[in-house]
């Protein structure tokens, strides 16, 4: 036994001198781990080694990364057709209205997505100007109304010869003149 | 290219680049400055430039200011035609927005004569400083709310 942890002792010591000659890694020498002064791993060179101890940040990372993923999610095909049209398409120019022709309503804007919305989405600002003419034509039409019924309901209690304000009396068939037709009974 | 700013409104003033007179084998710095500026700026932005008017030369679409017939004004409408009001409303509105258009303008060309001028705009820029007066106030007696 003794003999042994010499032959141990001695074999560490070779291979501390030799690192690098095969059967003298440290796994398969004698079953005891050998320290190897010569391959620790130098990650820290200057200043001390510290174990933080801080609260947990992965919510916060989860929120930012989710947060750019569902931004970039339309943000980048967003990003994509608008560079396109404005590279491929670009905007337009100004120009004097020909002889003869009648402009589209898209064709007074300039940029081609402005132009777009208004072609396939709005109507067009002359049917927005007539619906709007139309909706105060009808809202003239019914103050007047009320006001001729004012007028109306003033004239027919006033003189009383219309169908309203008639209050409903007693037949005067139904009043016995019998007792009136003689003056003194 | 855009097209350009009216020459007739805006004159350059003259130039006045001295006769390059050299004394010195020095190099000159602003040359060696403006001689950059160029190489790294303005070559690469016109280049692209070029590149993107000729991509965007196929498809080229125009615009045009639309222009609006002349309704009865609201002097003129009979009381009660509410219709008629609201045309002369948005008549009297698409000119006001015109109106600070035009004065927009005058106020620029203002601007622009008295960054020229210098210290000596007020003698300079007479003509300027007439129209925009002018302008002015016919603009606040006109559509003064």
């Amino acid at each position: 036994m003794v003999g042994t942890s010499v032959l141990r002792s001695v074999a560490a010591f070779a291979a501390r001198l030799s690192p690098l000659k095969s059967g003298n890694t440290a796994a398969n020498l004698l079953t005891r781990a050998i320290p190897r002064t010569d391959k620790v791993v130098v990650r820290w060179g200057h200043g001390k080694r510290l174990f933080v101890i801080k609260p947990s940040d992965y919510y916060d990372r989860r929120f930012l990364r989710l947060l750019q993923f569902y931004i970039l999610l339309t943000g980048v095909p967003v990003a994509i057709v608008v560079t396109g049209v404005n590279i491929f398409i670009g905007e337009a120019e100004l120009a004097e209205i020909p002889e003869g022709y009648e402009p589209e309503h898209w064709e007074y804007y300039k940029h081609p997505i402005t132009r777009w919305i208004t072609r396939n989405i709005y109507d067009s600002p002359v049917k927005d100007y007539e619906k709007m003419m139309a909706a105060i034509q009808i809202e003239k039409e019914k103050a007047d109304m009320r006001l001729t019924q004012l007028e109306v309901r003033r004239h027919m209690r006033q003189q009383g010869d219309g169908p309203w304000f008639q209050v409903p009396t007693l037949n005067k068939e139904l009043i016995d003149n019998s007792p009136k037709s003689s003056p003194d009974h | 290219m855009p097209a350009d700013y009216d020459k007739g409104a805006y004159p350059e003033p003259p130039r006045q680049t001295p006769v390059v007179d050299k004394q010195t084998a020095l190099p000159n710095p602003a040359l060696i400055l403006s001689k950059l500026f160029y190489y790294s700026v303005d070559l690469p932005v016109t280049t692209f430039r070029d590149a993107v008017d000729s991509i965007r030369a196929k498809n080229k679409i125009v615009y045009y200011h639309q222009k609006f017939r002349r309704v009865p004004d609201l002097t003129e409408c009979k009381e009660g035609d509410y219709p008629c009001y609201y045309e002369a409303e948005m008549q009297w509105r698409r000119d006001y927005k015109v109106d600070q258009e035009i004065v927009k303008v005058i106020q620029e060309r203002l601007r622009a004569c008295q960054q020229r001028e210098g210290h000596s705009y007020q003698q300079n820029c007479a003509k300027e400083i007439q129209q925009f007066n002018e302008v002015t106030k016919n603009f606040q007696s006109r559509c003064k709310y």
